[in-house]
């Protein structure tokens, strides 16, 4: 409480009014009775370094927002579109690729067939699409597939969907920026031999984009969406306009083409070319991962925008695919043009937009690790919540973000990295074999889910995601086993391995929370066990009295326990103990082996054994008398080994450890010896703080 | 007619009574000084009665009263508008308004008025707004509250 304030004259005599102080208001504000909110400046750093610091993170990262502002960092469905779908929309810029590597194989004659196999993944594009669509709104909180598995088919498929899921995102984010630096690396070859250490600086500076929050890194990555967008719309136009006139003709075999095989076109052929050009649905879950982020109503929102990116992903990939076949595009190797630049070179004829396209088309491989960044952190915040992460995957940090889970998926992604040094060649088999999981475990989860309801149409509903399911499923196996010896059988490591430590997290938590939980109703009784304190002391000081008086406030069984190396300094500090402190007494531990520590902790344990067993353990409190440093620098000085003795009664048991701080103010309206208050002492022989 | 022309004011001062008005003259005053920069100061006074001194430690420790500021700090800050409060204690609420407006040089004092009538229907304006509108040096704003439907 602060003084009153004197009374202030009005304006007419005898007109009296005193202005309170409000000593709270700085930091707290009212919001009921008994309920204050902590203003930002309750969250302000106190000291210098802390304040250089916060600048710094505010200069990087942006100011801290309240949670409050959560709402104005939401995302509209233009914003979001670009962030949840550079993932799904980037694939289209390869998956035609991979369907004409696989039909060629049969030879050039059976390269009609990429639109038979581009429209039926359209068609499984639809049947996610709509099913996630569902999803969204029967799961406003998040989560996609996960939640749908768990609610439906049982906490463990949930597990075994948020862990494919977890290592596709980890792998897109790995992947997107090897193959950004690989095509960078065809144009500029001096990088190629430090395209590890580029791929983590491009990991870095999209993680430090997403810690500046949603909104932000939106806006930052959703020009490069909509250009790609774009451009592969205006190349699918032009080419139908010279589709239509007559004037799109066969090209030349590009450089690095691949060779036209032999096989028979079989069954198991087309499966693979199917499987193959799957790789367009990868990202297509993301937005009911995160369907929170957008504005309300956000699943309505979410839904809609899901739609959108199924429409232009669709669009994109059947007209690529479409045109594609009318100018004779071929699939090159590694080495050689793409279908998109083929089609892209056919049509402007190497002119700007040509260029745009390609540059448009590099940027949105680039960021479709975005999509991870946004989606990984949500599903983990999820779990998190549900006790199967750590709960600081759970906490949003300064922006809102959540920071850990962006950290810990860059982390984790440049590890990948380094591992596979940056090969796309090597990362890619390891890649889009977790998303088929989860597909074919929501919809499955989505055929139970409309079971259970029976709302109109269910039936309907029902089939078509059983068929989402079976045809999801199915891909999911040609995929795994086509890739399996290439790096696929990592995956299959990887997620059991996460699914274990999910586990092994979520019963370390149900176990501490059956320990922690109270009976329901149950009062609280009075303490019953005896206490005792235990004083370690480095000499007679001010800070052992504060300690003293603190000990004194527990219980009267109290000790001091000095540990010296040297017999003549002990009977000193005896000396000087019994003179100030007759009542309470002082154990000498001479330490021959010059041990500190050890010796305090092992008459603790001789306490301990010389306790009645007949009788209940008592409670020891341990107080660690420190002197507080005011400066970083005078902190190495002292309480070294108050830490170390912190350290060794770290989980001991019956033991409570305190810290009784003595800081170098608290002795300034004492200013002599004079004006000490009783049983405080000046500092004497060996005051010194350890 | 003259053409209307805003007023500019420097410094406002405004008086809060912790009533479901407080919300909509906090607003006002942001309103009108958002264009010039102007300081807004919400006053909340605590009335003692003669059986209490004056330095009575009343207000400091009643959450009600903080609370009355707190509530319109809260909104100027949604409406990213920067604002100073004061708590007062004072013998009549009136004159406490009039005296910190007059001490801190305002030139805009805004009082919030409940509808309130007294036992038999008649409209009760209460002491502190008619001893602001006589006695306060700088313009004086009244804001009233709407009828409640049983009073129109």
């Amino acid at each position: 409480m602060t003084a009153p304030n004197s009374p202030l004259r009005g304006r007419k005599l005898g007109d009296r009014r005193v202005v309170v102080d409000r000593p709270h208001s700085a930091y707290f504000r009212y919001a009921g009775a008994g309920v204050m909110i902590a203003k930002a400046a309750a969250s302000a750093p106190t000291t210098a370094f802390g304040r250089r610091l916060a600048r710094v993170r505010a200069f990087v990262f942006g100011k801290p927002l309240s949670t409050a502002q959560d709402i104005e960092e939401r995302l509209s469905k233009k914003l979001a579109l670009p962030i949840f779908s550079s993932d799904a929309i980037s694939s289209s810029a390869y998956a035609t690729d991979e369907i004409l590597r696989v039909l060629v194989l049969a030879g050039l004659a059976w390269m009609t067939w990429s639109i038979v196999v581009a429209a039926a993944i359209a068609l499984m594009l639809t049947i996610v699409a709509f099913s996630y669509r569902q999803v969204c709104r029967g799961y406003p909180a998040g989560g996609g597939a996960y939640v749908v598995a768990r609610e439906n088919l049982g906490p463990n498929f949930g597990l075994i969907a948020a862990a494919a899921l977890m290592v596709d995102y980890v792998m897109t984010v790995a992947v997107s920026s090897a193959s950004a630096l690989a095509n960078l690396a065809t144009a500029f070859e001096a990088i190629a031999p430090y395209k590890v250490e580029l791929g983590a600086l491009i990991i870095i500076l999209v993680t430090a984009a997403n810690l500046r929050g949603l909104r932000e890194s939106g806006n930052i990555f959703a020009i490069p969406t909509y250009l790609f967008v774009g451009m592969a719309l205006l190349t699918i136009c032009v080419g139908l306009v010279n589709t239509a006139s007559g004037a799109a003709h066969h090209l030349n075999a590009p450089p690095f083409a691949e060779q036209p095989g032999v096989q028979a076109f079989t069954m198991l052929l087309l499966l693979k070319a199917f499987a193959g050009g799957s790789v367009a649905l990868t990202g297509v879950e993301a937005i009911a991962n995160g369907v929170p982020a957008f504005k309300p109503p956000e699943a309505k929102n979410a839904a809609n925008t899901l739609i959108i990116m199924a429409l232009i992903l669709g669009t994109i990939f059947i007209g690529l695919t479409f045109v594609g076949l009318q100018y004779g595009v071929m699939a090159t190797t590694a080495q050689g043009p793409t279908v998109l630049g083929q089609v892209g070179s056919a049509v402007f004829g190497g002119n700007f937009l040509f260029i745009l396209l390609e540059v448009s088309a590099a940027l949105i491989l680039f960021l479709a690790c975005n999509t991870s960044f946004n989606a990984f952190p949500r599903l983990a915040a999820i779990l998190a919540q549900d006790d199967c992460m750590p709960r600081q995957f759970a906490f949003r940090g300064d922006r809102l973000a959540f920071s850990w889970g962006i950290v810990v998926l860059a982390a984790v992604a440049i590890v990948m990295l380094y591992a596979f040094n940056a090969s796309v060649d090597a990362l890619i088999p390891l890649y889009s074999v977790g998303v088929f999981i989860c597909f074919t475990l929501s919809q499955a989860g989505m055929v139970i889910h409309w079971r259970k309801e029976r709302s109109s149409g269910w039936a309907w509903r029902s089939v078509v995601n059983g068929f989402g399911a079976i045809l999801t499923g199915v891909v999911f196996v040609v995929v795994a086993s086509e890739k399996f010896f290439n790096g696929a059988w990592m995956v299959l490591i990887f997620i059991p391995s996460l699914i274990a430590m999910m586990m092994f997290v979520r019963h370390q938590y149900a176990s501490s929370a059956r320990q922690l939980t109270m009976r329901p109703g149950a009062a609280v009784p009075q303490p019953h066990r005896h206490n005792r304190v235990v004083i370690p002391i480095s000499g007679v000081n001010r800070a052992v009295v504060q300690a003293l008086n603190v000990a004194r406030s527990i219980t009267t069984d109290i000790r001091a326990v000095y540990v010296s190396d040297d017999p003549k300094h002990s009977d000193a500090i005896r000396e000087l103990w019994t003179q100030a402190v007759p009542d309470v007494p002082l154990v000498l531990v001479e330490s021959p082996y010059r041990a500190l520590i050890a010796p305090v902790v092992a008459y603790l344990d001789v306490l301990d054994r010389s306790w009645p067993n007949d009788q209940e353990d008592p409670i020891t409190f341990v107080l660690i008398p420190e002197y507080v440093a005011r400066s970083w620098w005078e902190r190495m000085l002292y309480n070294q080994a108050a830490k170390q003795l912190r350290a060794a009664l770290l989980g001991r048991p019956h033991t409570v450890v305190i810290n009784v701080p003595y800081r170098r103010e608290d002795s300034r309206p004492q200013a002599g010896p004079d004006q000490q208050p009783a049983g405080t002492l000046v500092a004497a022989d060996n005051g010194k703080p350890h | 007619m003259p053409e209307a022309i805003t007023p500019v004011f420097r410094r406002a001062v405004i008086a809060l009574s912790g009533g479901s008005i407080d919300a909509r003259i906090v607003r006002l005053a942001l309103e009108v000084t958002r264009h010039n920069h102007a300081e807004v100061i919400a006053v909340h006074v605590v009335e003692l009665d003669w059986t209490q001194p004056l330095d009575a430690d009343a207000a400091e420790r009643s959450e009600e009263a903080q609370r009355v500021l707190d509530a319109a700090e809260g909104i100027a800050e949604s409406l990213h508008g920067k604002m100073e409060s004061v708590l007062v204690q004072a013998r009549d609420v009136g004159a406490a308004i009039v005296d910190e407006a007059a001490a801190r040089e305002a030139d805009l004092l805004i009082l919030g008025l409940p509808y309130r009538t007294r036992f038999g229907g008649d409209f009760a304006i209460g002491r502190a707004v008619p001893y602001a509108l006589k006695n306060a040096p700088c313009a004086v704003w009244v804001v009233r509250e709407p009828m409640g439907e049983e009073s129109r």
